[in-house]
């Protein structure tokens, strides 16, 4: 009986020790450096309470969300149809509550089931008809939303009973708002579920290993549709919290949704390619985005920079946890030194001539370029 | 040797269609002892030990254990009968814990105010104590994700997750040495003499026909769906293996 133990001792460098933590270091870093910058620009506005207010009501909307995607994600899937079941559930809240007269504390968890059942149908399209995610759930989305504006037929819906608006904008006095505290607690919730549960073990393991997970006799499919049914029940919740804070609700709602929710959990260093889950990443993803667009409203940059911003933001990181997580580093000499090898060299070339057709189409169109007409 | 073999394959054929994949092959293996399935690609040592942990039925033939005849209709009822088989690709899963990998599939848990949860304490300390006890391992960081322990280091865990069940008595390792390099196959050689030692029966698959003859007790040689001769390792040589194997002998 002789020791395996002696594995050759190497040092443990920084890179070593902190890779654990890079899922949280990344937003943090991207955090630390927003708030530097406002900082220095624009400390008086940016730092009122009122304004810090703002920053978690907005990302209050995005916290059930991210952590369910955070499941979803993990087990190698994606869920890009949040936005329209946001709106679907709400639009059929807001008609239960409207034009039935079903009162609020019935037709709040009649949503977040809802949710839920939109949820068992992505998870079913997925697991039992074979649809790949990414398709599946497009195509859903647009099932979805059509219905809610086969149902709703253009109308705003607006002038809840308070449950609802407490939901999605209420104060509790000389604290944070409701929303908050619903945001925070289903991160709370998530981080349980997801390190001191079967279905957060399992979620690991099947966005870890497929083949493995199923050697170990989990149920792939079974756990990969629970993931889809807490994804709709935290969408559900999203729409709920969208109606009451704005107190309106339409079949329109909720566009960016999929896009806004996958982007923090990627910067919160969730990995696309499966197995590798941080809730407390998301919950900083969710932060940042948050921050970041608020800030650029503070600066009064234009409202359609943000979509920018955000794109930005997010191939950056996804490059930067890409970039980490390589191991062999030796020899890269960073990001030019592949310029000078053949294929580098055709890369450059091929681009330039993209740059250069452009360029000579603009001088032609310069040349040829006679009054402006007004278009309208 | 008068005494009942653990595992009894009699006279056991599997046809897949119109393939006769094994035709009346029959095995025993022993408590602590190792056994040695060698043969060439398509001699049907993957059928075989499919067939002896439940993956596949055999079309004709049985199987005994300590005498008594049994039947698996799948792999799980193969572990509830004390059979068991580590996979070449060990499934594991990279992103999760020693400990959590140990128990993959068959976690442990603790009630906390009527819910199940799962209890990562005890399955840690578990964890450590089989490795420990039965394998005689210890790793340096039962923290970090399973991905960064060498290739000898995740397959004492593939190992220590079949031994945990206290009813294992027969492993069989398909190609456990077929991705390690010299150090790490010498040390999970060690672990499978450490397993024979406290009276399990281990079935080896091995292509390497040096690590066979360093860990094996017996070796039971396949070729062409048939079995073509047992031998004890101490009375034969690498020759006459390889002469078996390749059917030179036959031809002679």
């Amino acid at each position: 009986m002789s020791a395996t133990d002696t594995a050759p001792q190497r040092p443990r460098s920084f890179a070593d020790r902190a890779e654990p933590y890079i899922a949280i270091i990344g937003p943090m870093v991207m955090i630390l450096a927003i708030l530097l910058f406002m900082g220095v620009v624009e400390p008086a506005r940016y730092f009122r309470l009122s304004n810090l207010n703002l920053i978690l009501l907005d990302a209050a909307l995005y916290m059930p969300m991210a952590m369910a995607m955070t499941f979803v994600i993990t087990q190698r899937g994606i869920d890009l149809s949040i936005g329209s079941i946001a709106a679907l559930s709400g639009i059929l809240m807001a008609f239960l509550i409207k034009q039935y007269d079903f009162p609020a504390w019935v037709a709040v968890p009649i949503a977040l089931t809802l949710g839920a059942l939109m949820g068992l149908i992505n998870g079913l399209i997925i697991t039992r008809l074979k649809v790949p995610d990414l398709i599946g759930t497009l195509a859903m989305d647009l099932v979805y939303r059509g219905l809610a504006l086969v149902i709703a037929k253009g109308l705003v819906l607006a002038r809840f009973p308070d449950l609802i608006t407490d939901i999605g904008r209420g104060q509790i006095p000389g604290f944070i708002p409701i929303p908050v505290v619903i945001g925070i607690a289903t991160m709370v919730g998530g981080y349980f579920l997801l390190t001191r549960t079967y279905f957060g073990r399992y979620t690991i393991a099947i966005g870890s290993s497929p083949e493995s997970a199923e050697l170990t006799g989990i149920s792939v499919n079974r756990h990969k549709v629970y993931a889809y049914v807490l994804m709709g029940a935290a969408a559900a919740l999203g729409g709920l919290m969208l109606t009451g804070k704005l107190n309106a609700i339409q079949a329109t709602s909720a566009p960016y949704f999929n896009l806004h929710v996958i982007a923090a959990v990627v910067v919160g260093g969730t990995s696309l390619f499966g197995g590798r889950a941080s809730m407390v990443g998301s919950f900083a993803g969710v932060l940042l985005l948050s921050m970041m667009i608020n800030a650029l409203v503070t600066l009064r940059i234009e409202f359609f920079w943000q979509s920018v911003a955000s794109g930005v933001v997010i191939v950056s990181s996804v490059a930067l946890y890409t970039w980490m997580q390589k191991k062999d580093r030796d020899g890269a000499k960073g990001l030019l030194a592949g310029l000078s090898t053949p294929d580098g060299q055709k890369m450059l070339r091929f681009s330039a001539a993209i740059i250069g057709v452009l360029i000579a189409l603009l001088a032609l169109g310069t040349l040829l370029a006679g009054e402006p007409v007004p278009s309208g | 040797m008068a005494e009942t073999p653990l595992v009894e394959m009699r006279r056991i054929t599997k046809r897949f269609g119109g393939v006769t994949a094994l035709s009346e092959v029959d095995l025993t293996a022993r408590a602590g002892e190792v056994l040695a399935i060698v043969g060439d690609n398509g001699a049907g040592k993957s059928t075989l030990i499919k067939i002896l942990t439940g993956v596949y039925q055999p079309t004709e033939g049985s199987i005994l254990i300590d005498g008594q005849e049994v039947s698996f209709a799948s792999h799980a009822e193969a572990i509830e009968q004390g059979i068991d088989a580590v996979y070449q690709t060990l499934a594991l899963a990279d992103h999760l814990d020693p400990a959590a990998n140990m128990f993959l599939g068959n976690e442990l848990t603790k009630k906390v105010f009527g819910m199940t949860i799962l209890d990562n304490k005890r399955m840690r300390t578990e964890t450590e104590r089989v490795l420990m006890d039965r394998l005689g391992v210890r790793l340096k960081s039962l923290d970090a994700a399973t991905e960064s322990l060498s290739g000898g280091q995740r397959q004492a865990v593939a190992i220590a997750r079949a031994v945990y069940s206290e009813g294992l008595r027969v492993l069989v390792m398909d190609e456990p040495t077929a991705a390690l390099g010299p150090q790490e196959t010498a040390r999970t050689l060690k672990l499978i003499e450490t397993l024979r030692d406290q009276g399990l029966a281990v079935i080896l698959i091995s292509h390497s026909l040096d690590d066979v003859f360093q860990v094996s007790d017996r070796i039971h040689v396949q070729r062409r769906g048939r079995q073509v001769g047992v031998v004890r390792t101490a009375d034969s040589n690498t020759q006459e293996v390889l002469g078996l194997i390749v059917g030179a002998e036959e031809a002679a």
